[in-house]
């Protein structure tokens, strides 16, 4: 693919970024079903922690889960955050060290970092969309 | 193949005497490398959840405490800022990169003030400066005490 063609998919996926993550902001916002719709609200003092509510409490998350519409919105935004981020960690890398081959070491590494990344965030989507463990 | 006069790293986090356009490159970098690690760490922190409700209470409450202290909350009102930045900033980009919202190309003259850098590319530039204090306000309030408007 040409760079002019990369930069393309580059902005677009910047731009799909923006739509999904916006998805995931309301999620953790209003789309809570707590009543008392605070972050990190956790109850207990010391060295025992009781959590008592807020939105990433575990029934919460799992809950959002194993919605099929969350999932699939989950697994586009990993895929294209995945994409815009090594993207442009290749883009920074590559005009740091040049020459032709550091380019291709420096792409294949970091395809195979981002699959590893990815593969490792879609195990958790599907198995927790097939009813987690 | 070796290029002279190659500054990389130091010439993109430099951007002193240079204009505002430099820093907010300077800054895309910036926030773009911290959300890069932070995605990282937040997949690995997520697949925790296929560990049962134990494990990811803990991690819950542990990444609320870290190092015996309320830094949690701290760190998300951090990331935000990169987020909203790059994402504000990002869009201006994607804007002014393809060419629009600047003016038709010119012959230049002395003292060689470029147009590009005035009129609606400032504006734009401004309206991202007001977009990023409301929105990181209402998100770090929100971050805080759970407060939506």
């Amino acid at each position: 693919m040409r760079e002019s063609q990369i930069m393309f998919l580059q902005y677009m996926t910047g731009l799909l970024v923006l739509v999904f993550g916006s998805f995931h902001f309301l999620l953790i916002s209003f789309l809570a079903p707590t009543s008392d719709k605070v972050l990190y609200s956790y109850g207990g003092t010391g060295y025992t922690h009781v959590l008592v509510g807020g939105t990433l409490y575990y029934t919460v998350v799992k809950a959002v889960y194993s919605t099929l519409i969350w999932g699939s919105i989950f697994e586009l935004l990993l895929t294209v955050l995945v994409f815009h981020i090594f993207n442009g960690f290749r883009i920074i890398l590559s005009e740091q060290f040049q020459g032709e081959r550091t380019e291709k070491f420096i792409t294949y590494s970091l395809l195979v970092i981002a699959l590893i990344i990815f593969i490792w965030g879609s195990r958790t989507i599907v198995l927790m969309l097939s009813g987690g463990v | 193949m070796t290029i002279e006069n190659k500054k990389g790293w130091i010439s993109w986090f430099n951007p002193f005497k240079y204009g505002t356009d430099r820093w907010m490159y300077a800054l895309h970098r910036l926030t773009g490398i911290i959300i890069g690690i932070y995605l990282l760490f937040h997949v690995f922190e997520t697949s925790e959840i296929l560990k049962g409700p134990v494990t990811w209470n803990s991690v819950m409450v542990s990444l609320d405490y870290p190092f015996g202290v309320h830094f949690g909350p701290l760190i998300l009102s951090l990331v935000l800022l990169a987020v909203v930045y790059h994402a504000l900033n990002g869009i201006r980009l994607t804007i002014v990169e393809n060419g629009l919202m600047l003016p038709k190309p010119y012959r230049p003259e002395y003292p060689y003030n470029p147009k590009s850098l005035k009129g609606l590319n400032n504006f734009l530039k401004i309206l991202l400066g007001i977009f990023m204090i409301v929105i990181s306000a209402f998100g770090i309030i929100f971050i805080f005490t759970g407060w939506l408007p």
